[in-house]
């Protein structure tokens, strides 16, 4: 085999070899992209009242969302807390405290024409641990509207 | 030399070649996942497909339809600028035929115009919204409230007035009225009882529900509510 085959030949091989490598790493990144998870926002504001102690249940609203539009005049609150923890509901026409005995809760909330703020505080069993805040703001507005 | 160049360039062509048709394959193979060979299929298919679209279209205009609320910063020509509590600013686009005005007054309502709408007034508006501008449906003037918690850092007995220190370290003046109503948690009990000014101590724990004005610099408030969480209850 003359030398200029043999050149031409390592030559052909280096430039495919690069093209193919180029092409690999163009497709396993594709791949990644399809299958990367990207967290929900939700889950990055729950982190914003996790206690010191990170095994504690922080506290959770399941519903309703933030900002929700409802027609009637009552909303069920739904969450969870650690078991025995004082919750505290505040709106402007409703105060409501208990201590939850299960790790869920759900209750029933009035709301008023309009907009209805809503602050749900929970103050866990273990006094050293600071109390966690959530925020809503429900919308009730009339059907007929 | 020719021959060379020759040569080069078809090793390069069948190795490009093999290279592409491996990264063919992957694709092929992800999007063939589907079998799609008889018409009856593909029909079913195609109607998944549509309504699909048709609950996605649906969901996302669910999700647009939205409610914002704030003060009015000025009410011209169809146009309604609102400031929210978090100091952030829309456009409210009015719509002559489509959109409706009422007051709200307790738990009723009363229809308005658009005109009766002044600047400094607390509205609520639904519609679509998108960025910063939200076409209105709906125009509601009504009260905006606060309700906040807080740690009490100072009584003014005189004046009967409280400084609060809140979680998020904003300081808010209360002037509790008589109007003002005032609860208690019984420690044992867990439930909220009335309770009057003489039982708030510094370091209690207070929630509070405040009427929202437009404007404010002190962060004084005439409290419409508040709910004493004694010190006690955290010695327990």
């Amino acid at each position: 085999m003359k030398k200029e085959t043999l050149t031409a030949i390592i030559f052909g091989i280096f430039l495919g070899g690069v093209v193919a490598f180029f092409i690999i790493n163009k497709t396993k990144e594709i791949e990644l992209n399809k299958n990367k998870v990207i967290a929900p926002k939700n889950n990055l504001n729950n982190n914003k009242n996790i206690p010191d102690n990170t095994q504690a249940q922080p506290l959770e609203i399941t519903s309703p969302q933030d900002g929700l539009i409802v027609s009637q005049n009552s909303t069920s609150i739904a969450g969870k807390v650690e078991k025995d923890t004082l919750l505290v509901i505040q709106s402007p026409i409703k105060d409501m405290t208990f201590l939850t005995i299960k790790s869920d809760f759900k209750i029933s909330f009035p709301l008023a024409l309009g907009e209805n703020v809503i602050k749900i505080v929970a103050y866990p069993k273990n006094k050293t641990f600071r109390p966690q805040e959530k925020d809503l703001k429900i919308y009730y507005i009339d059907s007929e509207l | 030399m020719k021959k060379t160049l020759l040569i080069s360039l078809l090793v390069t062509l069948l190795l490009s070649y093999l290279a592409i048709s491996t990264y063919g394959q992957t694709e092929i193979a992800s999007e063939s996942a589907t079998p799609t060979t008889a018409s009856s299929v593909e029909d079913s298919d195609i109607k998944t497909l549509k309504e699909k679209v048709a609950n996605k279209v649906s969901e996302i205009r669910q999700k647009n339809n939205k409610a914002i609320s704030g003060f009015v910063l000025s009410n011209k020509s169809s146009i309604i600028k609102l400031k929210t509590y978090e100091n952030e600013e829309f456009e409210v686009e009015l719509d002559d035929t489509l959109t409706k005005y009422f007051k709200i007054t307790g738990i009723q309502k009363k229809e308005i115009k658009a005109d009766d709408i002044e600047k400094d007034d607390y509205i609520i508006v639904t519609g679509v919204l998108v960025d910063k501008r939200i076409t209105a449906n709906s125009v509601f003037v009504d009260e905006g409230f606060l309700v906040e918690v807080g740690k009490v850092a100072e009584i003014d007995k005189e004046n009967y007035s409280i400084k609060i220190v809140t979680t998020a370290k904003d300081n808010f003046t209360l002037d509790i009225e008589d109007s003002t109503k005032q609860s208690m948690l019984n420690i044992k009990t867990n439930e909220a009882e009335a309770a009057g000014f003489s039982k708030i101590k510094e370091g209690d724990t207070i929630h509070f529900v405040v009427k929202q004005l437009a404007i404010n610099k002190n962060n004084s408030y005439s409290a419409v509510k508040i709910l004493i969480i004694p010190q006690e209850y955290f010695l327990k």
